[in-house]
C-alpha cells in the first residue's frame, strides 16, 4: 500500500502549481496574451472558413468571403436527415450517424489497444535488459519510416487473405481496419512510454519483486496506475489520428455502412468539380465537437503527461 | 494488487491465449482444406512460438511484453516492406497485370473480330432432343432461322421461333426447350465458350440473346509460345519482360506480371527523368521536413513558454484554441490554405494589401508548403514542449536566473539542453513523417509551379511526390514496379539520415 | 509454478476445443451464397444503377450487390483487386479503356448493329481501343462536355473570337475584381477546361496513325500551327484575357456574383445554373483560327474479365452489351447525374435545355484520348497553360509548350 501512495505523490506534476504561486498574475502579462491572441487567429482563421462552407447553401469552400452568401443550416439537415426528394447527392441515405458510430467504434478500440501494447512493450524496453535491445528500439523508429502510400497494396491482400480464413476481420470490417491499425502501435509511443517508464524508479518494482510478485503483476499493479496520465495522452493521439484517417481506411473498407466518418464525408467531394463541400465542412464540424470535448477534458493530462519525467531519464 | 494477482490474472492469460489458439485452429483447417501449406506451417509455428512464450514461467520474459504489438508489426508494417521490395524486382504496370497463362486467354479474346460480312443473330440457348446445349438462331439481316451446334449450323424452317419484342426468341421450335431462369445461370460458362465453327470463324454467343460470327486474327501455337498474325504471318515472341513482341517492336496488349531483375532499379540511377532533377528535388526534400520540424518546434516552443504561466488568464482556452489545427482532417486544412493563399484572389493577399506570388512563384510557393505545413505541426509541438517544460525542475532554472544568467541565456543553456533530449527522437520521427508528407505537397501545389529548369519536377515536388508523377503520370501510368523499388531507395535515404540523427543526437544514449 | 503449467495446458487444449466447435459452427455455414451479380458505381448514380440493374436481374433470377466507390478509385482499385472480391461490371469513363483493355481487365463487346446505330459514333469509338485492330469495350451511357457560359444580362453573347475577346476585355475593365473569363486553372493547371483555346490555336494532343488509332508518338501539344499562333496567348496574358490564378472557386464565384460575364464549366454545374436566377446562354467558344472544341467525355459500363472468372460472363455482357444500352435505362442512368444519354433515342426524350445547350456546345468535340500514355500529358499540358498565363513573370507560351512537349515525349519514353 505505502508503495502506492509514494508512487502517486510522484506521479503528479507538482511543480507546475509550485512555480506559478509566488509570482501571482499581474498586467505584465499583457504581451503573453497579445502573442497567444495571434497565435489563435492564424489557427482558427482558416477553420472559420470551414464554418463559413457549413453554414453556406453555396455547397463552395473558401470563396473570397467569409460570410456565406445565404446563411442557412440546410448543410446539417442533408446531413443528418437526408431528404430522398431533396438531397443533392439524390442516392437515398447519407448515413453519417453510423459513420460517426464506426469511427468512434474503430479509434476507441485502438486506442485503448494500441496503449495497452504499446506499454507492454515500452516495459520491456524500460525494464528488460535483453539481446537486440537497443537495435529493436532504433529498428521500431525506422520501420515506421517507410512511405506508407506505397504499402496500401500489400496491406490490402495480408487482409484480402486473412479474410479468406477469418471472414470476420478481412476485408471491409472495422476489425480488420483495427489490426492494421495496430501495426502502427510500436514506433513513438513506444518511445514516449519508455522514457515514462524510464522516470519511475525500479526500486518500486523491486519491492514488489520482493514481495513476490511476478513481473505481470508488478506491470499491472504498479507500473500502469502510475503512468495514467502518458497513457492517456497516447490514447488521445492515437484516437485523433486514426479518427481521421483516411488513407488506409478507404483502401480497406468497401461498403457504405462500414464507412469511417472520414471516407463516408469524402462521398460528397470525390467527384472534381461537382464537390459539395456544405455537407462535407457540416460533417467535419460535427465531428470535431467530440474531437475537441476529449482534448478539453484532458487537456491537464495532456500538457502534464507527454514527455512528463522522461527528461529526468 | 490483490486483482492482478495468482488466480485471476491466470484466468485472464489462459482465456486469451485460448483464443489465440482457438482462432488458429480454426485458421488451421481452413488453411488446410484449401491446402496452402506455407501459410500453415506459418501459423503453426507461430501459434507454437506463442504459446511457449506464454507458458514457460520464468524465462523469455521481455518477449512476453513484447510479442503482442511485434506481432501487428510484423504483419502490418515488415511484410508490406518486404513485399514492396519484392515488387521492385517485377515489371507490374500497366498493361501487366495477369499472369502469363490470362494474358494468352486475353490476347486470344481480344483478337477475335467480326470477319468481313460476319453475320449477327438473335439467339437464345436451348437443349435439343438429347438434352445437349445448342444455340437457337436468327440472323439480324436476313430473318434466317438456324439451330448451332458444335458440329455448325443447320437451317431451321423460316418461322419455326417466333421472337418478342426486343428481337428476343420466345418460343423454340419443337423438340427443343429453352434453358431459362436458374439454369441459365448455371449454364453461363459453358455457354461463353460455346462455339458454333462456320467457314470464316465461329459463332459465339454474346450476353444471352445475341450472337455473332467471330474470327480470330491471331493464333496461338502452344509449343513454340508465339502468337502469329494470320494476316501477315508476324510472329510475336515472348521477350521474357512480359509480352508478346515482334521483330519490328510492336506489342500484344496484354502482357503479364513478371519478374524483370534489377531493371527497374536501375532505372532509378540511369533514367535521365529520374537522375537530372534528382538532387534538386532531394535538396529541397531535405529542406522541407528539416524546416518543418525546425520551425514548428521553435514556434511550439515559443508558445509554449508565452503559455507555461500557471496563473496566466484563459491559458486553457488558449491551449484548445491552439489545438484546433491538429484536430481536423490535414486535407481538409490544405485544401483551405489553397484557396487562401491565391496570389490575386487569395484572403491572405487582399488582407495584407501585398501581390505576393504564394503559389506561383517556384521560391514563393516552397515557402507557403513549409508554412502551411508548419500551420499542421505547431500543435503537436506545443503540446510536447508545455509538458516537457514542466517537467524541468524548477530549481535548476531558479539557480541560473540567480547566477544572472537573462531569460535567452537560461534558455539555452538550461531549458533547450533538457527539453532537446525529450524532443530529439520526436522531432527525428516527424522529420521522417514529413519527408514523406504527400498530402499536403499534392493537395496544395501538386508539386507546382512549374520549375525554372524546365523539368518534369515541379518546384516543390519532394521524392514521393516525384515518385508519384513518374509511377502514375508517366509512361502509360500505374508503374507499381518502380514506385516500389523508388520507395526502397526513399527508405533507405530516410532511414539512413534518421539514424544519423539518432546517432548524432544522442537519443540512444540516453536509453538505460 | 511448475505444476500450474501441465494444468494449464489441459485447460487451454479444452477451451480451445470448445472454441473451435463454436466458431466452426457459426463460422462459414453461409457462404454458400446465392448466384450475386456484382456491379461497382460511384454514389450519384448508386440509386439508379440499384433500380435499372434491378430490375434486369429480376428478371434473370439473379440478385446484385451494387458497391459505392469514388469514381476515380474504381479503375485503380480494379487493379488490385482479387477474383474473390472482385466486381462484374464497373461504371467508367472512357478515357480509362486504355489502361482497363492493355491490362486485360475488361472484356470487349459486340452490340448488335441496331443497337450501336442508336449511338453517336464518337461515344462508340471512345470506349474503342486496340494497337492494331480497335474493340469496344463499354456501353456508353452519359455524355459530357464543357462549354461557354455566357450572362445575357451583362454582355451578347459573342459571334466571333474577336467579339469574345473584345466584350471579355471590355467587361473586365468596367470595375475592379471583374474576371475577363471565368475559366478554372490554378496553381496545378487544368488543361480540360483550356482545351477549347488550346484546339482553337491548332493545339491537339495525339495524332492518329494509319489505321486511324491514336498515336502516342505524334504529340500535337507544340505543333507547329500551334506554335506559329502561340503568340496569341502571351498577348492573352498581357491584356488579362486569360489568368492561370483563377481556379476553380474563384471563377464558380464570380460568375455567380456577376463579376464575370463569361464561365467555362460543364453539365455538373447545370444545377447551380438552373437555381442562380441569373440569365445565360451555352454556347461553344466560338472559332479562333480553328473550332474551339472541347474534350468530350463519354462515361459507361464494361464488362470485367472477373465476370469470366464468376461464371456470369453471359450474364454481365447481356446486361451491359444489350439491356444498359436501350433508351430507358440510359435515360435513368444518365439523369442520375444530369447528363445527357449517350442513346440518341433515349436523347431526344431529354427535355432539359440545359443539357440540350451543352451537348450541342460540343458539337466536333475531341473526346479526350484513350490510350493509356494520355496520363503523360495532363499535368505538363497544364503546366505550360499556367506558366504562359500567370500574369507578370510569364513564360513565352511558345516555350511552355515546346517544352511540355519534349517533356512529355520523355515520359512516354
Amino acid at each position: 500500500m505505502t508503495t502506492h501512495e509514494q508512487a502517486f505523490e510522484r506521479a503528479e506534476p507538482q511543480a507546475v502549481e509550485r512555480r506559478g504561486l509566488h509570482r501571482p498574475s499581474l498586467s505584465g502579462d499583457w504581451w503573453r496574451h497579445l502573442i497567444a491572441l495571434a497565435a489563435c487567429f492564424i489557427a482558427v482563421f482558416p477553420v472559420l472558413y470551414v464554418a463559413s462552407a457549413a453554414f453556406n447553401a453555396d455547397q463552395s469552400l473558401g470563396g473570397t468571403n467569409l460570410i456565406p452568401r445565404s446563411l442557412s443550416l440546410e448543410n446539417f439537415r442533408e446531413l443528418l436527415s437526408p431528404d430522398p426528394a431533396k438531397s443533392q447527392l439524390q442516392s437515398s441515405t447519407s448515413h453519417y450517424l453510423r459513420w460517426l458510430g464506426n469511427s468512434l467504434i474503430v479509434a476507441l478500440t485502438t486506442s485503448v489497444l494500441t496503449v495497452l501494447l504499446g506499454a507492454l512493450a515500452a516495459y520491456a524496453f524500460s525494464r528488460f535488459r535483453f539481446r537486440g535491445r537497443r537495435l529493436g528500439l532504433l529498428s521500431l523508429l525506422l520501420i515506421q519510416m517507410f512511405p506508407q502510400l506505397l504499402a496500401l497494396v500489400a496491406i490490402y491482400l495480408i487482409l484480402l487473405r486473412t479474410g479468406d480464413v477469418f471472414p470476420f476481420m478481412g476485408l471491409d470490417t472495422r476489425t480488420g481496419l483495427i489490426l492494421v491499425y495496430l501495426g502502427g502501435v510500436m514506433g513513438v509511443n513506444t518511445w514516449l512510454l519508455k522514457g515514462f517508464f524510464d522516470t519511475i524508479p525500479s526500486e518500486l518494482d523491486e519491492s514488489a519483486r520482493v514481495d513476490g510478485a511476478t513481473p505481470a503483476q508488478v506491470f499491472w499493479g504498479v507500473v500502469l496506475p502510475l503512468a495514467l496520465p502518458i497513457l492517456s495522452v497516447i490514447g488521445i493521439l492515437s484516437f485523433v489520428g486514426t479518427f481521421n484517417e483516411y488513407v488506409l481506411a478507404s483502401a480497406l473498407l468497401q461498403s457504405n455502412e462500414n464507412f469511417t466518418l472520414p471516407l463516408g464525408l469524402r462521398g460528397y467531394i470525390d467527384k472534381q468539380y461537382t464537390e459539395h463541400w456544405g455537407p462535407f465542412a457540416a460533417g467535419v464540424l460535427l465531428a470535431g465537437v467530440p474531437i475537441m470535448v476529449i482534448f478539453m477534458s484532458l487537456q491537464r493530462f495532456i500538457v502534464s503527461g507527454l514527455t512528463q519525467g522522461s527528461v529526468k531519464g | 494488487m490483490s486483482v492482478f494477482s495468482g488466480v485471476v490474472g491466470l484466468a485472464i492469460k489462459i482465456a486469451l491465449l485460448a483464443v489465440v489458439n482457438g482462432v488458429a485452429v480454426w485458421g488451421g483447417t481452413v488453411l488446410a482444406s484449401d491446402e496452402k501449406w506455407f501459410a500453415l506451417a506459418v501459423l503453426v509455428a507461430a501459434t507454437l512460438a506463442i504459446d511457449l512464450i506464454y507458458l514457460s514461467p520464468r524465462r523469455a520474459i521481455p518477449l512476453k511484453f513484447l510479442v503482442p504489438g511485434t506481432v501487428f508489426l510484423i504483419a502490418f508494417q515488415i511484410v508490406p516492406i518486404v513485399y514492396n521490395v519484392n515488387v521492385g524486382f517485377t515489371n507490374w504496370s500497366t498493361g501487366h497485370i495477369l499472369v502469363k497463362s490470362e494474358a494468352i486467354a486475353g490476347i486470344q479474346r481480344n483478337s477475335l473480330g467480326p470477319p468481313p460480312d460476319g453475320a449477327a443473330y438473335s439467339m437464345a440457348p436451348a437443349r435439343n432432343a438429347d438434352g445437349n446445349l445448342v444455340l437457337l438462331l436468327v440472323d439480324d439481316t436476313t430473318g434466317e432461322q438456324f439451330v448451332g451446334s458444335e458440329d455448325g449450323l443447320e437451317p431451321l424452317g423460316r418461322d419455326s421461333l417466333k421472337l418478342g419484342e426486343f428481337g428476343t426468341i420466345e418460343t423454340p421450335p419443337s423438340g427443343y426447350t429453352l434453358v431459362t431462369g436458374a439454369e441459365l445461370l448455371r449454364l453461363d460458362t459453358e455457354l461463353s465458350r460455346f462455339t458454333v465453327p462456320t467457314e470464316s470463324g465461329a459463332i459465339r454467343s454474346e450476353g444471352t440473346e445475341a450472337a455473332l460470327e467471330l474470327a480470330p486474327t491471331l493464333r496461338y501455337d502452344r509449343v513454340r509460345d508465339t502468337f502469329t498474325r494470320i494476316e501477315d504471318g508476324t510472329t510475336f515472341r515472348d521477350n521474357s519482360k512480359g509480352a508478346f513482341v515482334a521483330a519490328g517492336g510492336e506489342e500484344l496488349e496484354p502482357g503479364w506480371r513478371t519478374n524483370i531483375g534489377l531493371a527497374n532499379f536501375s532505372a532509378v540511377l540511369t533514367d535521365p527523368l529520374i537522375r537530372e532533377p534528382f538532387l534538386r528535388v532531394f535538396l529541397w526534400t531535405l529542406v522541407f521536413a528539416a524546416s518543418i520540424v525546425l520551425v514548428s518546434f521553435a514556434l511550439g516552443l515559443f508558445l509554449a513558454i508565452v503559455l507555461n504561466k500557471p496563473t496566466l488568464r484563459f491559458r486553457r482556452g488558449y491551449q484548445v484554441v491552439l489545438i484546433v489545427p491538429y484536430a481536423l482532417p490535414a486535407f481538409l486544412a490544405v485544401l483551405v490554405w489553397g484557396g487562401l493563399l491565391n496570389d490575386d484572389f487569395g484572403v491572405v493577399n487582399n488582407a495584407l494589401h501585398t501581390n505576393i506570388p504564394w503559389l506561383f512563384d517556384p521560391w514563393w510557393a516552397r515557402v507557403s508548403v513549409i508554412a502551411v505545413s508548419v500551420w499542421l505541426t505547431v500543435p503537436y509541438f506545443l503540446l510536447v514542449s508545455l509538458g516537457a517544460l514542466q517537467s524541468i525542475p524548477s530549481e535548476l532554472v531558479e539557480a541560473a536566473r540567480v547566477d544572472g544568467g537573462g531569460p535567452f541565456a537560461i534558455l539555452r543553456r538550461v531549458t533547450l539542453p533538457l527539453l532537446l533530449v525529450v524532443v530529439a527522437p520526436l522531432m527525428i520521427a516527424s522529420f521522417a513523417l514529413n519527408f514523406n508528407n504527400f498530402v499536403n505537397i499534392y493537395l496544395l501545389t501538386a508539386g507546382g509551379p512549374p520549375s525554372d529548369d524546365q523539368s518534369v519536377a515541379g518546384a516543390t515536388d519532394i521524392l514521393i511526390t516525384y515518385t508519384y508523377k513518374l509511377a502514375f503520370e508517366a509512361g502509360k501510368g500505374n508503374d507499381f514496379g518502380l514506385a516500389c523499388a523508388v520507395s526502397i531507395f526513399i527508405f533507405m535515404i530516410v532511414a539512413s539520415i534518421s539514424g544519423a540523427a539518432f546517432w548524432k543526437t544522442g537519443s540512444l544514449e540516453n536509453v538505460r | 509454478m511448475q505444476s500450474l503449467s501441465k494444468r494449464t495446458i489441459g485447460v487451454l487444449v479444452v477451451i480451445a476445443a470448445v472454441l473451435v466447435t463454436m466458431l466452426v459452427v457459426a463460422g462459414p455455414t453461409a457462404a454458400a451464397a446465392e448466384t450475386k451479380i456484382r456491379v461497382w458505381t460511384d454514389k450519384d448514380r448508386k440509386a439508379a444503377v440499384e433500380k435499372v440493374v434491378g430490375a434486369w436481374a429480376a428478371s434473370k433470377g439473379l440478385s446484385v450487390e451494387v458497391l459505392e466507390k469514388d469514381f476515380g478509385k474504381i479503375r485503380d482499385d480494379l487493379k488490385t483487386v482479387q477474383p474473390e472480391s472482385a466486381p462484374d461490371v464497373i461504371i467508367g469513363a472512357h478515357d480509362w479503356t486504355g489502361q482497363l483493355a492493355a491490362d486485360g481487365l475488361v472484356l470487349p463487346l459486340f452490340p448488335t448493329k441496331a443497337t450501336r446505330a442508336q449511338f453517336p459514333s464518337y461515344a462508340l469509338s471512345a470506349f474503342s481501343y486496340g494497337t492494331a485492330v480497335t474493340r469496344l469495350y463499354a456501353a456508353p451511357v452519359a455524355l459530357e462536355n464543357i462549354a461557354l457560359v455566357v450572362n445575357t444580362k451583362l454582355v451578347k453573347v459573342p459571334k466571333t473570337f474577336a467579339e469574345f475577346q473584345a466584350s471579355a476585355l471590355a467587361f473586365k475593365k468596367k470595375a475592379n475584381g471583374n474576371l475577363a473569363v471565368a475559366v478554372p486553372q490554378g496553381a496545378a493547371g487544368d488543361a480540360y477546361h483550356m482545351y477549347p483555346f488550346f484546339s482553337g490555336l491548332g493545339g491537339y494532343v495525339f495524332g492518329r496513325n494509319k489505321a486511324g488509332n491514336l498515336d502516342p508518338s505524334d504529340i500535337g501539344v507544340a505543333n507547329k500551327t500551334f506554335l506559329s499562333n502561340a503568340s496569341q496567348i502571351d498577348a492573352w496574358n498581357k491584356s488579362g484575357f486569360l489568368n492561370s490564378k483563377i481556379d476553380y472557386g474563384v471563377a464558380k464565384d464570380s460568375f455567380l456574383k456577376g463579376k464575370a460575364a463569361f464561365w467555362i464549366t460543364g453539365p455538373w454545374e447545370a444545377d447551380t445554373l438552373r437555381t442562380s436566377k441569373l440569365s445565360y446562354k451555352i454556347v461553344q467558344v466560338p472559332s479562333n483560327k480553328f473550332k474551339s472544341v472541347p474534350f468530350l467525355g463519354v462515361q459507361g459500363f464494361m464488362v470485367t474479365k472477373f465476370a469470366t472468372t464468376h461464371g456470369l460472363e453471359s450474364a454481365a455482357k447481356d446486361l451491359v452489351g444489350s439491356y444498359m444500352m436501350r433508351p430507358d435505362g440510359q435515360a435513368a442512368l444518365a439523369a442520375a447525374n444530369g447528363r445527357f444519354p449517350a442513346n440518341m433515342v433515349a436523347g431526344k426524350a431529354v427535355k432539359n435545355p440545359l443539357l440540350a445547350q451543352f451537348g450541342k456546345a460540343g458539337v466536333g468535340g475531341v473526346p479526350m484520348p484513350n490510350i493509356p500514355q494520355m496520363s503523360s500529358v495532363w499535368s505538363d499540358l497544364a503546366s505550360a497553360w499556367v506558366k504562359s498565363t500567370k500574369g507578370s513573370g510569364a513564360s513565352k507560351a511558345r516555350t511552355a509548350f515546346a517544352t511540355a512537349a519534349r517533356n512529355i515525349a520523355n515520359k512516354i519514353g
